[in-house]
């Protein structure tokens, strides 16, 4: 991808989301002044950015905005219906990024959704803005980018003009474009139409003048003017000057850079990847330790010193690096906003979409994998959760539908929710869906419990929309939320009150750049489990272990939970001992417990996802290698469970 | 006369004025798939160029106009 490009859509996106976090808060408090001020600042950085792409309804739009912010500034109140329209205006623009992204350019109703969203602007006229005499006017930017070519080819300053003839100059018997035509030296110019867009041929008016003209001469200003002597009140005219332009550039990008560092994230990953390594070979010196300390105990004391200050610095830098990839969530979580208007409009489902906890730092893997999920969520939540505004009202709820996403950190962990008022889940429902679609039978259905019956919507193919809806296809998908969750290593969470709403809940490690394991032992073997699997290790005495069925059960705080024996779902022979060693995971939203042989030591380490002939073992998330050169397979506890 | 309609082509012929602009629209809403062709054209109001901006007929005959200004030739190609 074309760099300046890739550089825009980060920055771009960023200044969509600093924009729309000044514009939530404008929402609630529309007098705000730092608000207004930093969105005013988000606006104007973005549209000198746009206009480098062949984004012309968005230059056009973000200028309208900023002006709108600039009354604003200037004491002017802003009231509700400003600020939806700023954000229906930046929803417009944040859209077309995307555009730009995936097709290089904008759809070609662009210049319609621009009029429409400068037309909920307060105050927004058709006629061209009159720029205030010190700043750039929006018209100019534009024409910097259309006629850049021109432009940069010219060595001196140019002149550069905006035509606006009035609507009845035809009947005076005025060709404006003979008139500009007629400038000297004129190296471009444009017929543009006057209020954004052209008119549909069914409106078209043939004997009222709907353009502007904007032109590019290289003569002298005085020269330029005179060609418009009979209508001076029509015209604006700019000094372009190539090289004042690219000082301000440069000027802006030298700021920056002081700070802060883009840097590309593989760089960052392969730097995380050879200090993992370093944090496994410093793992090395235990078994050294061991070994000098039979031959000479001085040396070993050395050795250990060593290792104490190795281990320390691996540390400060494996914190440093970790700290690098901490990306905010901001930018994940305000891409939601927009894209939930735009479903809830599609539905005719009126909605308040609140979002907190953006501030939060995780890690960029985490950051980039949380989208999709997410976005599946709240398309859920809208489609199949709301309820439509009738069906609210007759149950005696308001008829706009509340949706909530915030974030919090939890110790290592981040709890993503996301919480809707609608309709709520009904566990019978979903066990007569689940039923007729064949996932288990009905006597199955009828034991679990309802929590239990909630995850089944998680289950693959499992659907319990009535209607296929266009917004959120077929139902299939909830698993997939379910998977991306999982490969983040996260897990994920359902409840539900019929009438009242939903919440799913997700818990996402935070830092993902190493995992700490605990090394289990069954029989000679010893694997690695994820901490962040176990939800917590109890030792109990083999007599509580009550049979039941094919398998066994204790009961761990007032609860029964099933006890399955690793070694026996990995193949080997169960050895009975005294004292049980429990590992008590989570699958499936139930608490089950694994039966191991021994808990050795905790190790911090990074875990290579499984190639090869492993790829395909279930239960096995990927290996890592022992400071004595061994290879340690990792467990995936809530599969092996399963 | 200077917009003349044959064979589903509007021509602009001559010095095209603002008069003129209410012919062709006529001429491009009676067809709304027809081209236009402007190498007769010695001259086009704004009120024409506007409206072929607008209307967006597929345009001929600009290449070899040897007597439209370069800038007009340039806001229609």
């Amino acid at each position: 991808m074309d760099e300046l490009l890739e550089q825009f859509l980060i920055e771009g996106r960023d200044l969509v989301a600093q924009a729309a976090a000044d514009f939530d808060v404008l929402a609630r408090d529309p007098g705000n002044a730092a608000a207004i001020d930093s969105a005013f600042r988000a606006i104007h950085t973005l549209k000198g950015s746009v206009g480098i792409f062949p984004m012309g309804p968005a230059e056009r739009v973000l200028h309208a905005a900023e002006e709108v912010l600039e009354r604003a500034r200037k004491g002017g109140a802003l009231d509700a219906g400003a600020v939806a329209g700023l954000i229906a205006c930046l929803d417009a623009v944040d859209h077309w990024i995307d555009e730009i992204e995936q097709a290089g350019a904008l759809s070609p109703d662009a210049e319609q959704v621009a009029a429409a969203a400068m037309a909920r602007l307060p105050g927004h006229s058709d006629t061209a803005p009159v720029a205030a005499a010190e700043e750039v006017p929006g018209w100019l930017a534009l024409l910097g980018a259309r006629e850049r070519a021109v432009i940069e080819a010219a060595d001196a300053a140019l002149i550069a003009f905006r035509y606006t003839p009035d609507a009845d100059c035809f009947f005076r018997g005025e060709d404006p474009l003979a008139v500009a035509g007629d400038v000297p030296e004129l190296l471009a110019l444009a017929v543009l139409p006057a209020d954004g867009a052209w008119p549909t041929v069914d409106a078209l008016e043939p004997f009222a003048c709907f353009s502007v003209l904007e032109g590019v001469s290289a003569a002298p200003a005085e020269a330029v003017r005179a060609a418009f002597r009979m209508m001076p009140d029509q015209i604006a005219i700019h000094r372009i000057d190539p090289a004042a332009q690219a000082e301000t550039e440069a000027a802006e990008t030298g700021t920056r850079a002081a700070t802060t560092l883009r840097v590309d994230a593989a760089r960052v990953d392969a730097l995380a990847d050879g200090l993992g390594e370093l944090v496994v070979a410093v793992n090395a010196f235990a078994p050294l330790v061991a070994q000098a300390d039979a031959i000479d105990r001085a040396l070993a004391a050395s050795i250990r010193a060593v290792q104490a200050d190795i281990e320390r610095v691996a540390g400060d830098l494996h914190r440093s690096v970790s700290a690098v990839r901490l990306v905010p969530l901001a930018p994940t979580l305000r891409r939601l906003p927009r894209l939930a208007r735009e479903i809830a409009a599609g539905l005719g489902k009126p909605l308040d979409f609140i979002v907190s906890g953006e501030g939060l730092e995780v890690d960029k893997q985490i950051a980039d994998g949380l989208f999709e999920p997410l976005l599946h969520l709240v398309r859920n939540a809208i489609d199949h959760g709301l309820e439509d505004a009738a069906t609210r009202k007759a149950a005696g709820k308001p008829a706009q539908g509340r949706v909530t996403l915030s974030a919090s950190r939890d110790g290592d962990a981040i709890l993503v929710t996301l919480e809707d008022d609608g309709a709520g889940i009904d566990p019978d429902r979903i066990r007569a869906a689940a039923v007729a679609r064949g996932l288990l039978g009905e006597e199955a259905a009828a034991q679990l419990s309802d929590a239990a019956a909630l995850r089944l919507i998680f289950a693959p193919g499992f659907s319990t929309a009535a209607q296929v809806t266009e917004v959120s296809g077929r139902g299939v998908g909830m698993d997939a939320v379910q998977a991306a969750v999982e490969r983040l290593r996260g897990t994920i969470d359902i409840a539900s009150e019929p009438g009242k709403g939903t919440r799913f809940r997700l818990r996402l490690p935070a830092n993902a750049l190493t995992t700490r394991l605990l090394v289990v032992e069954v029989g000679a073997d010893r694997y690695g489990v994820a901490l962040d699997q176990i939800v917590e290790t109890v030792r109990i005495d083999s007599n509580a272990l009550m049979p039941i069925g094919g398998g066994s059960a204790c009961v761990l705080r007032g609860r029964t939970v099933p006890v399955l024996s690793l070694a026996s779902l990995l193949g080997s022979a169960d050895r009975p001992a005294a004292t049980a060693k429990l590992l008590v995971t989570r699958t499936g939203g139930e608490r089950v417990a694994l039966r191991v042989d021994g808990f050795a030591e905790r190790i911090d380490t990074l875990v290579r996802p499984s190639s090869g002939i492993l790829a395909g073992v279930p239960g096995v998330t990927g290996s890592t290698l022992l400071g004595d050169g061994s290879v340690l397979l990792v467990l995936d506890l809530p599969a092996l469970a399963a | 006369m200077s917009v003349r309609v044959e064979a589903e082509v509007i021509h602009l012929t001559g010095r095209c004025l603002a008069e003129d602009a209410e012919a062709l629209l006529v001429a491009l809403h009676e067809g709304p798939e027809r081209s236009v062709d402007l190498a007769g054209a010695q001259r086009l109001h704004l009120a024409v160029v506007q409206l072929l901006l607008a209307a967006r007929p597929p345009i001929r005959g600009v290449a070899n106009n040897s007597v439209l200004p370069v800038h007009v030739v340039n806001l229609l190609q």
